[in-house]
């Protein structure tokens, strides 16, 4: 049966790419329908109970500056808060919280059932509807045809995923779900690039079973950070503490006993894993010389008793892993309730979308999350709102968008997959920003929240919030630098408490700010520097925007520089084999990426200077070309 | 189409001992180099006679300058020229003095994709312009190749593996706090990085001294015994540098010469006759010479004529290092009879008469990488060492990072800038490359 209604975007799954994606396609005007094999497991957290972390907490901000709701969830649900790196600069910093996968679940199930323009339905999507080379809807696995003028696929490791425990094998999308079989063949019917990749998840063990006093303890940080704009620690549920477990000699004797029946040693996975995120057995058989590894016992929530042994990820047979559990400290008496799992699943090479994470070959089709080859919920959520927002502008005829790589973390990600794609689960690390320094989790409103406004992802409360701020940073910051402090105005007393060596001579509160060992608390103790802003938020911005003003003003340089090739567009249609000058190898690669700017061909492995400039040259020529014949 | 927001500078005029030298500058930046090296930027498009001056505000030579403003110029853009002196040396230090100012050494062919790009050349031109390019840049990869060969080439890997080395903790500190592998709370940082400083700073010592950069091609002359080397150095030389007899073996000694082709310096060194033999003293000086061999740019290996190749000489070629080029030199054509002559490898003259000499030389110029207008060895040495210099800055800022202000991101940040510049002598390091490198280093995840 036809569906009677149309709606202008399908997204399909109700991960963290598919929320976020709906949510953001429905924000900006357009009818949307989120279709999921089961409306009860949207917001569900399949891997471990965190969100945030270094680049992880980066992406959580930027989606929260874009309407997003990941970082409001994480607030309602967080039971354990950390402020990463706190020492090591702004930049670095980052926020990361243990979330209780009920509240989680909860919080976002209730911001998707309250969004005006989007509608949910409960049905598997086994095939796309076409209009020639365009998407045009999906089907259901009961035949229902819904029609679309954009469809956001965001299915996760559910594409022709296989479970492995030890040497058994089964289909499944995650533990308890069915796997997308029949999708999976459809659209490796398309010339997409498929390849395989894996990713595992520990045992979980019943908290009771846990000797936690044995165990060394975590408690969370304070201050208590908060992920959003708009939260708050009202929304905080109960804090809970965690704690850290080590294996040992016994532990990885167990595991090597047990190898020769891991099916990711006995070859029968092939995908590959990510380096970052190694089984147990990958880290023991790989650094043997490490006698003991961490484990991080987070707790799954308030209401549960499991709880998420991070660190021993394994798919290793039952026996083995009820074994090895055991050799723990704290675990010894330990009771298993979920066997830890390796799945293996579709991916399709990201090298073949363009940056609004539209596909190249099938116009309106968008992908987002681990279908593109990353790993992780923000990294899922991230590309769910880009993809969402474009969908949406497509369908309304507006201009699509997507964040420059000095912009967002979100445009470092889409960027790198578009013109490196990736080999394992790509992950987010702050090394991978170039720009480090000025994308930090502190000013991701101020770098993203304008732009969301403008394409109608940020409500008029968050924008009030925002505006709220943004002025209150502005004033400090022209106060400061407009206020001069003689010393002779400061007490002897305050002179003292002052930081670093005394002032001599008259400064502008700005350049006191600027010494090394300046805070902004510290100078505003003396009466005369005053009145200080009252909100922490403001102050820290004000002081980061301060202290960094050297480095910020260099990386802006560095970005102008490069601006001409970021703007320079390489039009669809160039044929490379007419560029002359550029080597055989040079040429095999264009043609494989087919990158949209001159700035993306940069990015490109083995793509030299000399041959960015034959680029140029032959842009010129065609350009000069198409003015004569229009002359 | 927009503008390039960077300033290019360049020698515009073949390469050699030629009475005039210009050197090229394009950008934005170029009324401000005009006032730093003549005290003030020229009337437009008037000749002046000026004095270049040094950062000190010394005189480095004195010639014409030229001021063209954009759009009225060669690339559409402010350029000015400095016509001085010829001699490599001497364009050299004008070349820095602009790169000092901030100009960066301009890639092959881009005066004149600048020119094209602006509409200030002709459609026509683009196919030209893309062969200059290209083959310019292949020009340049060859002569970058030269530079990175011998010490200088191990020196570079060393302090690349270093700066690898150190990033990679540096940034598993900042990615992964939770591993706890800190940097901050041990000294390991900071004893790598002065290590580090150590190693840049000796390389301009180095430098200063006139050993990297002024050095010149190494040429090594071997042959068997009387196969007539020093008879060769002579010739090269113009004077008696090593003795002459007819008793094979004379010479028992490594040899240097420094000659002059086309004012830049090439060392000759003429090896001992590489042997077997018994006398301890001879013995020494076969030992130098492989030595000096395997610091060579180039080799002259020399054969008798009178003989031809003989299996000996297969010997001494087949202990040759094979990333050594080789040209075969055939002596002695006085005596055979033979026309002297050039093709890709070989040579055939006579050391003794002085036929055929000329040819080698203009074959040892092309070696050296003088070809007009292209860049030679002694351009790529100079970009390296510009890129060196800028390396050891980032590292000096980085070091006041840690210990004034233990900022880690902001050391971290300067670790990249010194791999950036670093970058540009030994390729792109990527920051999945960085990743690769933590991931087998640490153990990381949870």
């Amino acid at each position: 049966m036809k569906y009677p209604e149309s709606f202008d975007v399908i997204v399909v799954g109700g991960g963290h790419a598919g929320v976020e994606a709906a949510l953001a396609s429905a924000r900006s005007g357009a009818s949307t329908l989120l279709l999921t094999h089961n409306i009860e497991t949207i917001g569900q957290m399949s891997c471990n109970p965190a969100i945030g972390g270094i680049g992880k907490g980066h992406l959580v901000k930027e989606i929260d500056a874009l309407g997003g709701v990941m970082a409001r969830a994480a607030d309602r649900a967080g039971i354990h808060f950390r402020m990463l790196n706190r020492r090591k600069g702004p930049a670095v910093r980052a926020t990361r919280a243990q979330a209780d996968r009920v509240l989680y679940k909860a919080a976002i199930r209730g911001f998707v059932e309250n969004e005006p323009n989007l509608k949910l339905f409960q049905q598997a999507v086994d095939d796309l509807l076409m209009d020639g080379d365009r998407v045009a809807g999906v089907r259901t696995q009961m035949g229902l045809e819904f029609a679309a003028n954009a469809v956001v696929l965001t299915v996760g490791t559910f594409l022709d995923g296989l479970i492995h425990i030890g040497e058994s094998q089964h289909r499944g999308g995650r533990a308890g779900d069915p796997p997308a079989i029949a999708l999976a063949q459809r659209l490796r019917e398309m010339p997409f690039r498929v390849s395989r990749l894996k990713t595992g998840t520990p045992p979980r063990i019943d908290a009771r079973s846990i000797d936690f006093s044995m165990l060394e303890t975590q408690p969370g940080d304070e201050p208590r950070p908060v992920f959003s704009l708009r939260g708050s620690h009202d929304d905080h549920p109960r804090q809970m503490v965690c704690h850290i477990t080590h294996t040992n000699v016994q532990t990885h004797e167990l595991i090597m006993e047990g190898l020769d029946r891991s099916p990711m040693y006995s070859g029968v996975i092939e995908g590959v894993g990510p380096r970052y995120c190694p089984s147990i057995e990958d880290k023991i058989v790989r650094f043997a010389g490490k006698e003991s590894h961490q484990i991080f016992i987070e707790p799954e929530g308030l209401t549960s008793n499991e709880v998420y042994p991070n660190g021993i990820s394994t798919s290793l047979p039952f026996d083995v892993q009820y074994a090895f559990v055991r050799s723990i400290k704290g675990f010894e008496n330990a009771f298993i309730t979920r066997p830890g799992y390796a799945i293996e699943y579709d991916f399709f090479d990201p090298r073949d979308l363009r940056n609004t994470l539209e596909t190249r070959f099938v116009p309106g089709l968008f992908f987002a999350g681990q279908i593109n080859g990353t790993t992780g919920y923000e990294e899922a959520a991230a590309q769910g709102l880009l993809a969402g927002i474009n969908a949406a502008l497509q369908v309304q005829g507006k201009e699509s968008w997507s964040p420059a790589r000095d912009e967002a973390y979100i445009g470092v990600m889409v960027d790198d997959l578009i013109t490196q794609g990736t080999l394992e689960p790509y992950r987010m690390f702050t090394s991978r920003a170039e720009h480090r320094l000025l994308l930090r989790e502190d000013n991701a409103d101020l770098r993203l929240t304008e732009t969301g406004r403008r394409l109608g992802l940020v409500g008029d409360e968050q924008w009030a919030l925002f505006n709220a701020k943004r002025e209150a940073v502005e004033q400090e910051l022209s106060r400061l630098h407009d206020t001069w402090l003689h010393p002779a105005r400061l007490s002897d007393a305050e002179l003292a408490a002052l930081p670093g060596a005394e002032p001599t001579r008259e400064y502008r509160l700005e350049e006191l700010l600027r010494r090394p060992d300046m805070t902004y608390d510290a100078l505003m103790s003396v009466a005369a520097a005053g009145p200080p802003v009252t909100d922490p938020v403001v102050a820290e911005q004000v002081e980061i925007q301060v202290k960094y003003s050297g480095y910020i003003a260099r990386q802006r340089e560095e970005i102008a520089k490069l601006q001409g090739q970021e703007k320079t567009a390489l039009p669809d249609t160039i044929d490379y084999a007419d560029v002359v000058g550029l080597s055989h190898e040079v040429r095999q690669k264009l043609t494989e990426h087919r990158p949209e700017t001159i700035g993306q061909a940069s990015r490109i492995p083995g793509v030299t200077p000399a041959a960015l400039s034959l680029l140029m040259v032959h842009l010129k020529k065609i350009a000069s070309r198409k003015q004569k014949k229009s002359a | 189409m927009n503008a390039p927001a960077d300033t290019i500078a360049a020698v515009a005029t073949p390469r050699g001992r030629g009475g005039v030298g210009i050197v090229r500058v394009s950008g934005p930046l170029v009324e401000s180099i005009a006032k730093a090296m003549l005290g003030t930027c020229p009337a437009p498009r008037y000749a002046s006679y000026q004095r270049f001056l040094d950062a000190a505000g010394e005189p480095l030579d004195e010639g014409i300058a030229l001021f063209f403003p954009g759009p009225h110029s060669f690339t559409g853009e402010d350029v000015l020229e400095l016509q001085g002196h010829g001699g490599p040396v001497l364009m050299d230090m004008l070349l820095s003095r602009c790169l000092e100012l901030g100009a960066r050494p301009a890639h092959p062919g881009e005066f004149s994709e600048r020119a094209f790009l602006n509409d200030k050349l002709d459609l026509t031109q683009a196919e030209a312009i893309a062969d200059l390019i290209d083959s310019g840049s292949e020009q340049a990869a060859r002569s970058a190749l030269r530079s990175l060969q011998g010490d200088f080439s191990r020196v570079i890997d060393s302090i690349l593996d270093d700066l690898v080395g150190l990033r990679m903790y540096v940034e598993a500190a900042l990615d992964f706090p939770e591993e706890e592998i800190d940097f901050l709370a041990d000294g390991e940082s900071l004893s790598r990085l002065d290590a580090l400083l150590d190693q840049l700073q000796e390389v301009f010592r180095k430098a200063a001294q006139g050993t990297l950069l002024r050095e010149g091609l190494h040429l090594v002359i071997a042959g068997q015994p009387n196969a007539g080397k020093s008879s060769l150095l002579n010739q090269l030389a113009g004077r008696e540098a090593a003795i002459v007899t007819d008793i094979a073996g004379t010479t028992r000694d490594v040899l240097k010469e420094q000659i002059q082709l086309d004012g830049m310096p090439v060392h000759v060194i003429d090896t001992a006759g590489l042997r077997n033999s018994e006398d301890p003293v001879e013995r020494e000086g076969i030992r130098r010479a492989w030595a000096e061999i395997e610091r060579a740019d180039l080799v002259l290996l020399l054969i008798d004529d009178e003989t031809g190749f003989v299996a000996a000489d297969q010997q001494i070629l087949d202990q040759l290092p094979a990333r050594l080029p080789v040209i075969r030199v055939y002596n002695k054509i006085d005596r055979t009879g033979h026309e002297p002559g050039v093709t890709d490898d070989t040579v055939y003259l006579s050391a003794k008469s002085g036929i055929g000499i000329d040819a080698l030389r203009a074959k040892l110029e092309a070696a050296v990488g003088y070809e007009a207008g292209t860049e030679g060895l002694f351009t790529a040495r100079r970009r390296h060492l510009r890129a060196l210099e800028e390396t050891l800055q980032a590292l000096q800022r980085a070091r006041r990072q840690l210990v004034d202000y233990q900022a880690g991101e902001l050391m971290a940040e300067e670790l990249r800038q010194a791999q950036a510049q670093l970058g540009q002598i030994t390729g792109r390091f990527t920051s999945d490359d960085l990743l690769g490198e933590i991931f087998s280093s640490f153990c990381i995840g949870k």
